[in-house]
């Protein structure tokens, strides 16, 4: 156990950390020539975004300079604040923390947010300034900043180009003589934490775990803490980054195990697994439970696909503990599921996974917070759905979820940004100038503006300079109004949102208009109109078609005309009905992106 | 009632905005043509017919005596004896005077020009091959030859196109004498050029039933009844062919592409001219034989394009059968009450306003 190093690399995104770990693998020879950049990223979503979205681990057998031999356990997590959750998890199965620094980017908010995180768990870190191949490095600024910002002592810090391969070396040198080994035993009886795990259609529910203490292997019996379940091992082994099946797994060892668990219900990321023989083994605690904050309701395009959808779900949520899904039914898209996410860019990626794993074509509707409404008669409700909101008489007052954000941006952004904060309803709180060109802003934010844009805004008003994290501090009141779509007198229950009175209309108004150019002509006028209570605060009016005349029965071609008919006939099919206006599915999906 | 329409599947060049089958007239193809066609004919010989159309395409680029032997194969082929009309349609550039006057030999008493507009630019900006000088020149040529009916074509919804303009035609074409006016709207059909490039200028939807509208109304000014979707007449001057189409009557369709209602089945010929050489007698596809209800509704369809005459249920149970006709009738019934058909307690009829959105309504016609 002594030679086992458990140990992740954390960074803010594009900071450099998939290429690090591509690095490590071809210098300690596990992956002897790696012809496709990132190794790691195996989505297709990854690679194409520069992202890591999923924490994945691998086992390098590593022989250091001191002559011993060593297995490196390293976990890879991702950068972006909504998946903090997975960067907690990861955390708990490490002791060590490379806290990685792009030299031409210096610190930003995820670098502070995560080190953070694992100066919380206990973790320690090896600050590391990447990049300094780059003509653009300002390696002694950053040095600076990690003193300033995160007290970490300039001669700690290591400097390595992850591209080039330079230092790469010396920096797993550092992990071995820096990082403490596992401090678990064999001994003790088994317990083990599930960091990840999927669904492999052949052999199950395949849990990642670190295990803590005890041994596993093939053959044993294990019980799902949580809930009670006992299940009989049928493999263990390790990552290489392929499963590579080995005999044992021990106290300190990171690695998984399969156990024909079919029933993915019975078995979530976060789980203790200790022995059935020692029922009373503590669970493993502080492991960050995640939070959805952000919420929306998911439809098949094609209603008959709603099965579909329902397994699609089930199994993703195997991949992904932190998703939240309860079924939902909408009069404009019928059956669905609304889904709770961490934040905008998992809502965003976890629709295009959904999408592209398991073949679904959705319509996503608009984003929305979770409001809590106080009626009238004292009581108080949690709703995460427009749809769902009390008549304004039953509404003493509505209370919506306020983040603090942490905003790290360069002075000369300072004005715009601070600009961009007050009209979305930002609360300043604090300003601090940490070194001579960094600035961190700490505002209120109401989380719904931060889902309506804001952090696309401050991208663009920072030349992309801007970053941000943020964490949720408590509910708020405001003066917060449902506004409803109406076509043709039918609410469109899938449009309704919640906004500020003050912007309320406006918005109310700029759907309406959008709306009006996708919903087609009828043979009759169709009002679109935007209501808060009984009032309309907005209407446009698609006047009636006037020509539809299709095919002349030229020559007596009756046929060709019937068959055109029913052509027509058949498109309609696809339409959605709202009372008696019939809104091609394409109509909401392109409002819905347009909101978006 | 039974008709016989001929398809001549030449043009000189094929239009901007259309997508009728037609090839150029070259060399020898029209022999051919003509050749072929009577093979075709001995399939069906013996026939009646009441009424005769040769259409197009362009028939008056078959020339004189190209005209004067097909209908005397005609005469060979099928007993045409009781015939009542018999219609050459043809186009401003090749209705000369010979032409007009074989066809008047040939028993022909009923002219339709294809004269689509007076507004010189407007028949360029299609890729019209005639001018208006010859158009109007032409009609009044038929006139003056005496046949019983002279009819004109005319387009809605060209590039560029104004009332102003559409009007000067109507008026034209009234003073000229007309006794019938086909009125249609432009469609981009696709694959076309104009589908393909259309113009910035093309009148919207709703310009085309503006002008339709303004059209109908300055016909029905001039004594002409609008009776059905796109044809117009004076009182007599009905085309009886095309009325036997909207009736659910039967007629047999020779040449390329022609479409033929025989016995209860809806056929077409291929769409192809070189093929049609080799194999004249068996050239039938998409053969059609519709489930008596179906049938029934198809012929409710047909005949509310009748505006004037309209659908009388009566018509149906007698063809079809009280069973096969009640759903229909219910469904009728329903559009009459939220007011897509006028019901004057006989007959079921197109509410003016509805004749240009009258898809909607036959869809539900048609279907459940």
């Amino acid at each position: 156990m002594e030679n086992i190093r458990n140990f992740c690399i954390i960074a803010h995104i594009d900071h450099g950390k998939s290429t690090l770990a591509d690095r490590i693998l071809e210098l300690t020879g596990v992956m002897p020539t790696i012809s496709n950049e990132q190794v790691l990223d195996s989505m297709d979503l990854e690679r194409e975004r520069g992202i890591t979205i999923k924490a994945k681990s691998v086992r390098i057998p590593y022989k250091s300079r001191n002559g011993k031999d060593y297995i490196l356990n390293l976990i890879d997590t991702p950068g972006h604040v909504d998946f903090n959750y997975e960067v907690s998890r990861s955390l708990k199965a490490c002791e060590g923390a490379i806290l990685l620094v792009d030299a031409s980017q210096g610190v930003e908010a995820q670098t502070i947010a995560n080190a953070y995180l694992a100066i919380e768990a206990g973790l320690e870190i090896i600050p590391v300034i990447n990049k300094i191949d780059l003509t653009s490095a300002m390696i002694e600024e950053c040095r600076l900043q990690l003193e300033e910002l995160l007290d970490i002592p300039g001669e700690d810090v290591l400097l390595i180009s992850g591209r080039k391969g330079t230092g790469v070396i010396d920096l797993l040198e550092a992990v071995v003589a820096r990082m403490p080994p596992p401090g678990s035993s064999n001994e003790e009886p088994l317990r083990c934490l599930i960091f990840d795990s999927y669904y492999d259609a052949y052999r199950g529910v395949i849990p990642h775990i670190r295990v803590f203490s005890g041994s596993l292997g093939p053959g044993a019996k294990i019980m799902v803490k949580s809930t009670g379940k006992i299940f009989e091992v049928e493999e263990v082994g390790y990552f290489s980054p392929q499963l590579t099946p080995g005999n044992i797994l021990k106290a300190g060892d990171v690695g998984y195990f399969g156990a024909s668990i079919k029933d993915v219900g019975t078995i979530h990321v976060g789980d203790t697994i200790i022995s059935p023989d020692h029922p009373q083994t503590p669970t493993i605690e502080g492991f960050r439970q995640s939070q959805p904050m952000v919420f929306c309701g998911i439809y098949p395009i094609d209603s008959s696909d709603y099965g579909k959808l329902t397994m699609a779900l089930e199994k993703f949520r195997l991949n992904d503990s932190s998703i939240a899904y309860e079924k939902e039914s909408s009069a404009a898209l019928g059956h669905g599921y609304r889904l709770g996410f961490l934040g905008m860019l998992h809502m965003e990626i976890t629709l295009e996974r959904l999408k592209r794993e398991y073949g679904q074509e959705l319509i996503a509707t608009m984003p929305s917070v979770v409001y809590k409404v106080v009626l009238t008669n004292g009581e108080a409700q949690m709703i995460d759905n427009p749809s769902k909101f009390p008549e304004p008489q039953y509404i003493d007052h509505i209370e919506e979820p306020i983040i603090m954000a942490r905003i790290i941006v360069p002075e000369d952004y300072v004005g715009p940004c601070m600009e961009l904060s007050e009209s979305r309803r930002g609360k300043f709180i604090n300003m601090e100038h940490s070194s001579r060109r960094r600035t961190l802003l700490t505002y209120h934010f109401p989380l719904a503006e931060i889902i309506a844009g804001y952090y696309d805004k401050l991208k663009s008003v920072s030349r992309g300079y801007a970053g941000m994290d943020y964490d949720f501090v408590g509910y708020r009141a405001d003066d917060l109004v449902k506004v409803d779509i109406l076509i043709k007198d039918n609410k469109v229950d899938a449009l309704s949102f919640i906004a500020n009175r003050s912007s309320a209309v406006t918005r109310g108004r700029a759907l309406v208009q959008k709306l009006r150019k996708l919903v087609p002509r009828h043979q009759f006028e169709i009002p679109i109109q935007a209501a808060i209570g009984k009032k309309i605060v907005a209407r446009e009016d698609i006047a009636p078609i006037r020509k539809d005349v299709i095919a002349k029965c030229y020559g007596g071609d009756i046929t060709r005309k019937r068959k055109l008919l029913e052509k027509q006939k058949e498109g309609k099919k696809r339409m959605k009905m709202v009372g008696s206006v019939e809104v091609p599915q394409e109509a909401f999906l392109l409002l819905l992106r347009m909101e978006q | 009632m039974r008709g016989l329409y001929v398809h001549v599947p030449f043009c000189v060049k094929k239009c901007s905005y259309c997508d009728f089958y037609s090839v150029p007239a070259q060399n020898g193809l029209v022999d051919l043509y003509i050749q072929a066609l009577m093979v075709e004919c001995h399939s069906y010989l013996g026939l009646s017919f009441d009424t005769l159309y040769v259409g197009g395409g362009t028939p008056s680029l078959l020339g004189a005596d190209n005209l004067i032997r097909l209908i005397d194969g005609l005469h060979h082929a099928f007993d045409l004896s009781d015939l009542v009309e018999a219609t050459v349609e043809v186009n401003p550039e090749s209705a000369t005077v010979r032409l007009l006057e074989a066809a008047k030999a040939s028993g022909i008493n009923r002219i339709s020009v294809g004269v689509q507009s007076l507004s010189q630019q407007e028949l360029e900006k299609v890729g019209r091959v005639h001018t208006a000088v010859q158009a109007i020149e032409v009609v009044g040529r038929a006139k003056k030859l005496g046949f019983r009916t002279v009819s004109a074509d005319l387009m809605i919804g060209l590039p560029g196109q104004k009332w102003e303009m559409l009007r000067a035609s109507l008026e034209a074409l009234i003073s000229l004498g007309i006794d019938h006016l086909s009125l249609y709207c432009l469609s981009l059909e696709h694959g076309t050029p104009l589908a393909l490039d259309p113009p910035a200028d093309l009148p919207s939807d709703d310009m085309q039933a503006d002008l339709f509208d303004r059209a109908s109304q300055f016909l029905d000014r001039h004594a002409f009844v609008h009776y059905e979707i796109s044809n117009f007449a004076l009182g007599g001057h009905e085309c009886l062919h095309n009325l036997n189409y909207w009736r659910g009557g039967e007629y047999l369709g020779l040449g390329p592409a022609a479409a033929s209602h025989l016995g209860g089945r809806r056929f077409r010929n291929r769409s192809d001219l070189h093929a049609y050489f080799d194999t004249p007698a068996h050239f039938v596809e998409d053969v059609e034989e519709l489930k008596i209800k179906d049938k029934a509704a198809e012929e409710a369809m047909l005949r509310l394009r009748l505006l004037s005459e309209g659908l009388n249920p009566n018509d149906l149970v007698k063809r079809f059968g009280q069973e096969n006709v009640n759903g229909l009738v219910g469904r009728l019934n329903e559009m009459a009450r939220v007011g897509d058909l006028l019901f004057d307690g006989l007959s079921y009829r197109l509410a003016p306003s509805k004749v240009l959105t009258s898809n909607w309504i036959f869809t539900r016609v048609l279907f459940d």
